[in-house]
């Protein structure tokens, strides 16, 4: 068995963008090879996240057409496709096999266009997310993808008396980190006033409790133990340990889910990372987490072992989980304000901890930060991956 | 025997649903009837037929009636639609007892307040139940 590492990250600004995927993925996989000092002679496989290429842009095998654009064809290439998960899916498939002895090193990332950049409105826009949902015994009743977390936060409010105050206080608080961060979409701070006079887009969730729709891509390097002393030898920074991935499904539809609230997936794909990385939710310290709507961050913070139920609310409104508090979440600003290009999202969380590993995060930095979480769903919490990574192992 | 081929006794092909989606749709649409299933060997129960119990991988499953009347189990207010959709309108998880079902709701109700299968949505993605 080997070590995986992360040895280079890479990513654009998200954000409404007029460029085309491959010029968009293009510069977050340069980005990554020229952080790691590696050519592209040392990747030896290229697995791409992208969920949508193929209904939104017409472009649908998108692996082969990426790696000609960065000087990669001819080796394996493969794309996934998970939902929003879809590129943490692609970067546990790395990780896999690099651990395993097949590859010594892989270029994985991701790339999505979601903003009325493609032509599509909001509604329809709303329509393609939605093809994530069950087509016979959801999508005829009409739920959107902010409904789906609607439903699961109105139990969740209804279980613990979360309220909408305190899912109010997550927006203000990724919004806050984001305008830390350059590549962040959203870099204008808001109040817990402002979201709360938004206009609803689904009860509970008014416009600022909700992600944007975004564009961009990003990618990182994994490689063994003998290609990152390579990489550190001709200038790299810092090779990120990944400690353990975790990767869990729950029964689609959500009605069928034993206790839709519980996020069973986020929970099992959590056991499988710590377990995996010897380590337990108290020894993260900074995590980056799948916070789509501002009560999903709720949900995850306590589906992680980070909060016991119904302390993710409060926790987040007496600032336990703002850059200073005893465990900052999302601090590029998450989904919510960093953006959520889709297929992008996964590694771009991956760039996130390796960037805050590395103590290289600038303004937004979490200090003495040795252990990162990555936790990253897709669809209506059917899927979840969890993945740990640290920094001087 | 293709598994397209109906089986000797007139029932479904293997590795098919009990009911089907165009009986599940079918009984909606014209009698008002949720259809569903129940596990013969953990009891779960569905308003999702599937080919094998989802709780316990068991194709020992049986067709059944669901009851027309639950409690609401979580709501959500649709005001941005998907594109086939005039919104707002209010979706809901609806607790039957042993299944729970996805569907329109009419109405202001509370967590827990009990509601009745009184109509079906008819769009162009298909039917859906609603309760009120």
């Amino acid at each position: 068995m080997h070590q995986p590492h992360v040895v280079g990250a890479g990513m654009t600004r998200f954000a409404a963008h007029d460029r085309p995927l491959a010029e968009l993925f293009g510069e977050a996989a340069v980005s990554a090879l020229d952080d790691a000092s590696l050519g592209t002679d040392a990747i030896e496989a290229f697995y791409l996240g992208n969920a949508m290429g193929g209904q939104i842009e017409n472009a649908s095998h998108l692996a082969p057409q990426l790696a000609s654009h960065i000087g990669l064809a001819g080796i394996p290439c493969q794309r996934f496709e998970d939902a929003c998960a879809t590129s943490s899916n692609a970067f546990k498939h790395a990780v896999q096999a690099v651990e395993s002895g097949r590859h010594d090193a892989v270029l994985v990332g991701g790339v999505e266009r979601c903003t009325p950049e493609t032509g599509l409105d909001t509604a329809e826009m709303t329509t393609q997310f939605a093809t994530a949902m069950h087509e016979l015994y959801e999508q005829p009743v009409g739920l959107s993808f902010p409904g789906v977390f609607g439903l699961l936060t109105d139990r969740h409010m209804h279980e613990y008396g979360t309220t909408e105050e305190q899912l109010a206080e997550v927006a203000v608080k990724n919004h806050f980190h984001g305008s830390l961060n350059p590549d962040a979409q959203h870099g204008r701070e808001i109040t817990v006033e402002e979201v709360l006079d938004s206009p609803v887009v689904a009860s509970p969730f008014r416009l600022y409790d909700c992600c944007p729709f975004s564009d961009g891509a990003s990618a990182v390097v994994v490689a063994n133990e003998s290609v990152a002393e390579t990489a550190r030898d001709q200038g790299a920074d810092e090779p990120i340990a990944v400690q353990g991935v975790g990767h869990a499904t729950d029964v689609v539809p959500i009605a069928d889910k034993v206790d839709p609230g519980a996020t069973q997936a986020a929970r099992d794909a959590a056991e499988q990372a710590y377990d995996a990385a010897g380590i337990g939710p108290g020894d993260v310290d900074v995590v980056e987490l799948h916070d789509c709507f501002t009560g999903a961050e709720i949900l995850a913070t306590e589906a992680l072992g980070f909060f016991e139920a119904g302390e993710g609310g409060p926790a987040a409104a007496e600032g336990r989980t703002r850059l200073g508090g005893e465990l900052p979440v999302n601090p590029s600003g998450g989904l919510k304000a960093k953006g959520h290009p889709i297929g992008a999202t996964g590694t771009a969380q991956i760039v996130e901890l390796v960037t805050q590993l590395r103590g290289a995060a600038g303004e937004r930095q979490v200090e003495d930060a040795q252990v990162g979480l990555a936790h990253n769903l897709g669809g209506d919490t059917a899927t979840t991956l969890v993945s740990v990574l640290e920094a001087g192992a | 025997m293709t598994d397209r081929d109906p089986q000797p006794d007139g029932g479904h092909p293997a590795g098919a649903t009990d009911p089907t989606y165009a009986e599940w749709r079918q009984h909606l649409w014209e009698d008002q009837v949720l259809l569903g299933q129940r596990c013969h060997d953990c009891g779960h129960a569905t308003a999702a037929p599937k080919a094998a119990c989802a709780q316990c991988g068991s194709r020992s499953i049986e067709r059944i009636d669901l009851p027309p009347e639950g409690e609401v189990y979580a709501r959500t207010r649709i005001e941005i639609a998907p594109a086939e959709f005039d919104g707002p309108y209010t979706v809901a998880l609806v607790d039957l007892g042993e299944a729970r079902v996805l569907a329109r709701l009419t109405g202001e109700r509370e967590i827990g307040e009990s509601v009745t299968l009184t109509d079906v949505y008819e769009g162009d993605l298909g039917p859906a139940p609603v309760f009120g």
